[in-house]
């Protein structure tokens, strides 16, 4: 069976699908920033720690 | 047209706009407003952009709170003229749909802020989206007058969250927070409730002026003020707001009190409601808020003043703890 949208459906549609990308991208950035600044604050961490061994050693 | 080759058709005409309106924008940026005041107050510090994201998933989670409200109620929200235009109530979007992007909402909110901070503040956001979803909507709104009191806390926990997003931990400052919002949703509901009685009957819903009378609940909001205003003043006194928000909260209270005597001697409620200033129904959401008659106006005016002594209440603690909140 073959449907047929009608124009404001195709409409509406494609508004919704480009509304969908747009909260992908922006999800994918989030993702991005959040583990970059979750990379970041660990590097931050494991360096000092790794200085307080240093110089408990010294 | 475009043939499309399914037996079930996808006739959705829902717009972007439909979904929007689902997540209740208004109530969001007051979401915003108090989970940014709890980050923010909090001790410690905290990346901005880590800050951002925290309170992007918060107003998110609480979208998805208030989509699964919208989902769940859409047959009561179409008898109720305030709500009558939402998207499930006026048929523009299906219940499963809404009930999807909900759930959606929640799991990708709820996960991204554990993610992003810690998972007590994540483990809080899903407490208050299953708290509002289930426990207010599903149970406790169409069964005691006290629905909104103890519903309240859903909207209570933002600052909260904020709080142990920061801290990964809730001392007594962010529960203290809670509190305030706690005890500000009744006399601001009610008022609201007030002049919009027909509507809560016409749908069943046994809000307080509908279950025990106007004159109960104009008592119950002048009591529940005189607990308001001092849980207000509270952290002026604590050390957590300083001189702005002591002035702010004392002032502002005073303020509220006044309006919620001259409320309690009014006549509000008593006559039937859903009647503008000109003598005709109003109808859609702003008229159905602050269009009222004379006698309705006292509840009018100490639902708008609630709004803005909460939101100036919030406003002081943050421009005065602003001074403090550093990047690391």
């Amino acid at each position: 069976m073959s449907v047929y949208l009608t124009p404001e459906q195709l409409t509406a549609r494609n508004r919704r699908s480009r509304w969908i990308a747009i909260g992908l991208v922006a999800f994918i950035v989030v993702i991005f920033l959040s583990t970059f600044l979750r990379m970041q604050r660990n590097l931050a961490e494991r360096t000092a720690q790794q200085q307080v061994v240093a110089e408990m050693a010294r | 047209m475009i043939p499309v080759s399914t037996s079930t058709p996808a006739i959705s005409t829902a717009q972007p706009e439909d979904f929007f309106q689902l997540l209740k924008p208004r109530v969001m940026s007051l979401v915003i407003f108090t989970a940014a005041t709890g980050l923010v107050v909090a001790p410690g510090s905290v990346n901005p952009i880590v800050a951002a994201i925290a309170i992007l998933c918060i107003a998110v989670g609480a979208g998805a709170a208030g989509t699964f409200n919208m989902a769940l109620e859409g047959e009561t929200d179409a008898l109720m003229r305030r709500t009558r235009g939402r998207p499930v109530a006026a048929g523009r979007l299906k219940k499963n749909d809404a009930m999807a992007f909900g759930v959606v909402l929640s799991v990708f909110s709820v996960m991204l802020l554990g993610m992003n901070t810690n998972w007590f503040a994540a483990g809080l956001l899903l407490m208050t989206i299953v708290y509002y979803a289930v426990f207010y909507t599903l149970m406790l709104k169409r069964r005691t007058p006290q629905n909104i009191v103890i519903g309240g806390a859903a909207g209570a926990f933002p600052p909260v969250i904020g709080w142990a997003a920061v801290t990964g931990d809730a001392p007594w400052q962010a529960w203290l927070l809670f509190l305030i919002i706690f005890l500000w949703t009744p006399p601001h509901s009610w008022a609201l409730a007030l002049y919009s009685t027909g509507d809560y009957a016409k749908a069943g819903i046994p809000m307080m002026p509908v279950a025990r009378g106007a004159r109960s609940t104009r008592l119950q909001i002048l009591l529940y003020s005189l607990v308001f205003v001092p849980s207000a003043i509270a952290p002026g006194l604590v050390g957590m707001g300083g001189p702005l928000y002591l002035a702010v909260s004392i002032l502002g209270g005073l303020m509220f009190l006044a309006l919620a005597v001259r409320l309690w001697r009014s006549r509000a409620g008593d006559a039937p409601d859903g009647i503008g200033r000109d003598g005709t129904e109003v109808v859609g959401r702003e008229a159905a808020l602050y269009d009222v008659r004379a006698e309705a106006k006292p509840a009018r005016n100490l639902f708008a003043f609630s709004i803005l002594y909460l939101t100036v209440l919030f406003a002081a603690l943050l421009i005065e703890s602003f001074a403090t909140f550093g990047a690391t």
